[in-house]
């Protein structure tokens, strides 16, 4: 039986994912109670300096490889990886990335797989997964089998674990061994296009402004920009607003964009359709400003607020800027 | 050139939802529809079959026998045939033993695009596709914004970061496409009609040449528990208040939190 935690650890040209360092505080937090270490499985442009994930909990740290490729082009290597470690436990981003490789492992070695999670323990020597499923209507807790083939893996959606401060770990790295791609590296990149503006990364925002059909163009959204600076955060939309072309789909939040935490969402315009409910329901507290009364946000929000948010929303900027004295 | 479309058949999304004794959703319980997110890998396999690019389209699904009315629904949007894979042993199947019948009923198939929706609208794993396309030994394209064919490939648009990549593969393969491939169409009352005509075989696990022993009794998974989710404290309203009052709301409100 192993005890180690192994996680997936994503690298791009701007070094590592948030999400590789609140896997690997988890991890570490996971490993502690199962007496094993945490193992980094890291992957990207940029990931032989993963060995830096040693401050953030990691012991040991297999470089899958540099390549700026989809990630389930690394499935070959670390499934030798993981059928060699056989952790009791291999934690995957809830990202497009991290989902697609955790799935390679699970069908090329035939591994319980749960989550996408919001909390993950391990009870009596068992990973023990808690998951929202059914747009949140009921939360589950699951386990292996007995008898299952080890690692559980388990999608962690981000903001579940905090990246740990100050740490001064260091981490052993080793490189995958060599071996064939296999015929997921028959998919390749052809073109690349870059954004024309720099797009904010929700997941990793404190503080999200986002807007609705109730924003009405792409102008609109101005005054939305003007209150997340003003809040030190970053600004979503729903899957109208993106339709409508009124932002990119990078910033959508819900069921088909991304899925948020952060400690304060403000909803501008915005109805509360499930589908972008269960993109932000975990946010720490929800202000809606909507001026449909009967708007479903209404039912949810901490706080909701009927009224005009072309109004509204210049003033509470102002405000806030006045009460932080910015 | 064939394009097999995986379907699943889920819960309504506003439907009401209970767990049968042993925590499974009691899926008799609740109004099932096509997941809402396969509608939109039905619609670009429609779209690919009405340019010319593809011939034929067929649908697949794994469930209980219920699931054919979805698969009747599919063949009602448009389409050839249909495929039903259904086994009372597949009960309370997890993500590895969906992919695990999927990948043996696709071998059978044998399309040159087993095409999926990006996530079910139920659980959310997104796991399935991936371990098919593993299964299969087949590469895998993923999350598409748009999937066309040209020659003996595939290619997807794929958001990135920051942009979008385009991202090609050899047929055969596994892909899947999200909601930005454009509105699903409605079925008309002559695809509905023409629906009960088109042909749908039923396959249980033994056609497969599969047991419930390969399956590990249908899951690696168990569910310990299901409980509803902590009730929230109720919602503070400020309305019929004057924009500047309403903004003194909002700012207290932050403060308090310590959010300013």
């Amino acid at each position: 039986m192993g005890k180690d935690v192994a996680f997936l650890a994503e690298y791009s040209a701007g070094g590592a994912a948030r999400s590789a360092l609140e896997l690997a505080a988890g991890a570490a937090a996971l490993a502690r109670q199962s007496g094993g270490i945490a193992v980094a499985l890291a992957y990207g442009p940029g990931s032989g300096k993963a060995g830096e994930l040693g401050a953030a909990g990691a012991v040991k740290v297999v470089v899958l490889g540099d390549a700026p490729a989809p990630a389930i082009t690394f499935a070959a290597a670390a499934s030798a990886v993981v059928a060699e470690l056989r952790p009791l436990a291999l934690m995957a981003p809830a990202t497009p990335n991290g989902r697609d490789l955790a799935a390679a492992l699970v069908g090329l070695l035939g591994l319980p797989a749960f989550g996408p999670v919001r909390a993950v323990s391990i009870e009596g020597g068992n990973v023990r997964s808690e998951q929202a499923t059914l747009q949140g209507s009921v939360i589950t807790s699951s386990e292996p089998v007995e008898g299952a083939p080890q690692p559980a893996v388990v999608l962690v959606l981000p903001s579940t674990f905090t990246p740990a401060e100050g740490g001064s770990g260091t981490a052993t790295v080793t490189p995958a061994p060599a071996g064939e791609p296999g015929p997921f590296g028959r998919a390749t990149v052809v073109e690349s296009h870059p954004a024309e503006a720099a797009v904010a990364n929700l997941e990793e925002a404190s503080v999200i402004v986002a807007g609705g059909r109730g924003v009405g163009s792409a102008e609109g959204f101005a005054p939305l920009h003007e209150l997340a600076a003003a809040l030190g955060g970053a600004v979503g939309a729903s899957r109208a607003a993106a339709d409508a072309g009124w932002v990119p789909y990078q910033l959508q939040i819900g069921q088909t964009g991304k899925v948020v935490k952060p400690a304060l969402y403000v909803g501008c315009g915005i109805s509360g359709a499930i589908q972008h409910r269960v993109g932000m329901q975990t946010a720490e507290n929800v202000l809606a400003i909507n001026k449909d009364p009967d708007a479903p946000i209404g039912e949810f929000a901490d706080l909701f607020v009927v009224g005009d948010l072309f109004t509204i929303v210049p003033k509470l900027t102002a405000e806030i800027r006045r009460r932080k004295g910015t | 050139m064939r394009i097999v479309v995986c379907i699943k058949q889920v819960p309504a999304t506003t439907a009401e939802k209970r767990y049968t004794a042993d925590l499974r959703l009691d899926r008799a319980s609740a109004e099932a529809v096509i997941n809402p997110l396969d509608e939109y890998a039905i619609e670009q396999a429609l779209r690919l079959q009405e340019s010319g690019a593809v011939e034929t389209v067929g649908f697949l699904s794994m469930g209980p026998e219920q699931a054919a009315e979805a698969l009747r629904r599919a063949l009602a949007m448009g389409g050839d045939d249909a495929t039903l894979v259904t086994d009372r042993a597949l009960a309370g199947a997890d993500e590895w033993a969906t992919a695990r019948v999927l990948a043996a009923a696709l071998d059978r198939l044998a399309p040159d695009i087993a095409l999926m929706g990006m996530a079910s609208d139920d659980a959310r794993g997104s796991l399935v596709p991936g371990a098919v396309a593993a299964l299969r030994g087949l590469p895998l394209l993923s999350y598409g914004a748009e999937l066309s064919v040209a020659g003996a490939h595939a290619r997807i648009r794929r958001l990135t970061a920051a942009g979008f990549d385009v991202i090609e593969a050899p047929l055969p393969v596994v892909a899947t496409v999200t909601d930005q491939v454009g509105e699903p169409r409605y079925a008309s009352l002559k695809g509905i009609m023409a629906a009960k005509r088109k042909p749908m075989e039923t396959w249980s696990l033994a056609d497969l040449g599969l047991a419930a022993a390969d399956l590990h009794g249908a899951a690696l998974t168990r569910v310990v528990e299901a409980r509803k989710p902590e009730a929230k404290p109720p919602t503070e309203r400020v309305e019929n208040a004057s924009p500047d009052e309403a903004v003194g709301r909002i700012a207290d409100w932050l403060a308090a939190r310590k959010l300013i």
